[in-house]
């Protein structure tokens, strides 16, 4: 019975995945990815791994959508410049 | 199966999956929220997931989440002010809401753990993610208007 934490953790993972690829905005597809690491954070904690869990947080939490945002304001910031 | 995976499986799955819903749906505003409740929702599932396995070190996992959460809706804040700016999120009710699942999840907690290292542990995660959630949610909805800009 202890497997429905990881069965609910794995169709969280797999949803939130999907929508990851489908969202075509970068800035909502960061907030995906920010939603993403924290629930393959609690994917790992299921299947008893909380060391990786930890250091999926501090990836997948904060430093992905920083470096996506950043990216996509320094896109937009030279676009704006060529125009 | 105890009784406290069963809870940490509800809080997940429930939480958690709406959360996953509202950040795939909708609005720019209501997605941000969505974000910053995961955290708040995640936090307390795992908080239970640590009890359910008898590993007190699991709390770590809670701990650091609580600190990080908070810390890259504050980055959505900063770094999406423009869009936001226009019409800001404004979600006290869900976020009062999640507090008080968590205040909930940490006190049932502290009643099963007992007087102990742990207790403070806990404790100390529920302070920092309902401080830190009040916080993010002050900033997404334009509250520290003076440090915008550049």
């Amino acid at each position: 019975m202890a497997d429905a934490v990881i069965v609910v953790a794995l169709v969280l993972v797999a949803g939130c995945a999907t929508v990851a690829v489908a969202v075509r905005d970068p800035a909502r597809q960061a907030l995906v990815l920010a939603v993403l690491g924290v629930v393959l954070a609690v994917l790992f904690t299921a299947v008893q791994a909380p060391d990786v869990a930890l250091s999926q947080l501090a990836v997948g939490g904060a430093l992905t959508p920083l470096l996506l945002l950043l990216s996509v304001r320094k896109v937009k910031r030279r676009k704006g410049r060529e125009r | 199966m105890n009784s406290w995976l069963l809870a940490g499986t509800v809080v997940l799955g429930g939480g958690v999956g709406a959360t996953l819903w509202g950040v795939a749906t909708g609005p720019l505003r209501r997605r941000v929220v969505a974000q910053n409740l995961s955290t708040a929702l995640a936090c307390p599932g795992l908080l239970l997931l640590a009890q359910g396995y008898e590993r007190p070190s699991y709390v770590d996992v809670a701990l650091v989440l609580a600190l990080l959460g908070p810390v890259g809706t504050l980055v959505f804040a900063r770094l999406l002010t423009d869009e936001l700016a226009a019409d800001p999120p404004r979600a006290w009710g869900l976020t009062w809401a999640a507090a008080g699942l968590v205040a909930a999840v940490v006190l049932a907690l502290c009643v099963a753990v007992g007087p102990s290292r742990e207790l403070v542990k806990i404790l100390l995660t529920g302070a920092i993610l309902i401080g830190g959630n009040v916080v993010a949610s002050h900033a997404l909805s334009g509250g520290f208007a003076e440090v915008r800009g550049g």
